[in-house]
């Protein structure tokens, strides 16, 4: 909290702006879910391909396989597991009682995971 | 030198409990000034369209807090936010609509009674100023410049999803628990109006018309409950 006394803004133009603290909110929520639904899908996928009980099951999904090895599906979670850990250490550090704004933290930490997911898309185009 | 002038179209709410089963909003137009605020076009549409409009409005300098609307679906002094081309004025949620643009108060007042803001003593004022150093007192003065427009609690996504009084409360709290002559248990009322529903997204410091930051009082607290203890108040007499 700034510490120097202030009178009230001359002129808002807050309606005008992302509200940051949604954006965050919403992303980690999403994120957060991905995250679950990935190892849902991961497990259950891993389960019909291996498990010869399910030899049915796979004979008729052949395209399975290729579900899991989307380079948008790689892109999409490792954006999700990068946001998802670094905003939730972001949350407890802040807590912990480091001060830190709001807007840096969360666009750097956007960036970061987008770097890495489009790492991902890179790397699947051998690049 | 001669100032720029814009025509908005201001979609305001209408809601007379008396009359209307549903709030629905009406449309107006307004030419003024480019750098006219939210308040001005409303006290426009009051005073040349729509006379039986409520609204509230008193010091028109951001002072009061009385003014505190939603535009666009943000939570704004009208006074002090500037107007844009199409507007859509609503009047705080989630407290009770009285009319219009005016929201009933009644269960703030309420709130902020059960809070007893006000120092609890251990003993008698002396007659005398009390000593307190500059920089408490700063800190204190700079926490009392909240408003109570309500403005952070009506953006508060947490005061929507769960049982949270919301971030002026906890603000407020947070100026008492500071405060060198007050004993009583602050973190504890903190706790009880739901502190630890907060999301710690810092909506609230976003939209604060006073620069503060109740998200970061909400950590303080947080911080005093995890490492224990009140921590060690400057200015308090030992």
């Amino acid at each position: 909290m700034s510490q120097g006394l202030t009178l009230p803004r001359n002129t808002t133009q807050q309606a005008e702006k992302p509200l940051h603290g949604n954006i965050a909110r919403w992303l980690h929520r999403i994120t957060g879910t991905v995250i679950v639904l990935f190892v849902l899908v991961h497990v259950v996928a891993q389960t019909i391909l291996h498990v010869p009980g399910f030899a049915g099951i796979k004979a008729g999904m052949p395209w399975l396989p290729a579900v899991q090895s989307q380079h948008w599906v790689h892109a999409l979670l490792y954006f999700s597991i990068v946001f998802h850990t670094l905003y939730g250490l972001k949350l407890l550090i802040s807590e912990m009682g480091l001060r830190m704004g709001y807007r840096v933290p969360l666009w750097s930490i956007v960036g970061l995971s987008a770097l890495v997911g489009l790492r991902e898309v890179l790397r699947y185009a051998g690049i | 030198m001669t100032m720029e002038k814009i025509t908005v179209t201001a979609e305001i709410q209408r809601f007379d409990p008396s009359a209307d089963k549903e709030p629905h909003f009406e449309s107006f137009e307004v030419t003024g000034l480019a750098n006219m605020r939210v308040l001005d076009v409303i006290r426009s549409v009051y005073e040349n369209q729509a006379g039986d409009l409520a609204y509230q409005f008193a010091c028109r300098i951001g002072r009061c807090g009385t003014c505190a609307v939603r535009v666009n679906g943000v939570s704004v002094l009208a006074c002090q936010e500037k107007c844009k081309p199409h507007m859509r004025i609503q009047p705080l949620k989630p407290f009770p609509v009285l009319r219009d643009l005016v929201v009933d108060r009644t269960e703030i007042e309420a709130r902020l009674e059960e809070l007893k803001l006000a120092p609890l003593r251990t003993h008698e004022h002396p007659g005398m100023p009390e000593p307190i150093t500059p920089k408490r007192a700063e800190e204190l003065c700079h926490m009392d410049s909240c408003l109570l427009c309500m403005v952070c609690v009506s953006a508060c996504p947490a005061v929507e999803e769960r049982p949270f009084d919301g971030p002026a409360f906890m603000l407020k709290l947070r100026h008492m628990s500071k405060h060198p002559q007050d004993t009583r248990n602050r973190l504890d009322q903190a706790v009880e109006h739901g502190m630890l529903e907060c999301f710690n997204c810092d909506v609230c410091t976003q939209v604060c018309p006073a620069d503060l930051s109740p998200a970061q009082a909400i950590r303080e607290f947080r911080q005093e409950l995890m490492f224990g203890g009140k921590r060690p108040v400057e200015g308090r007499p030992g």
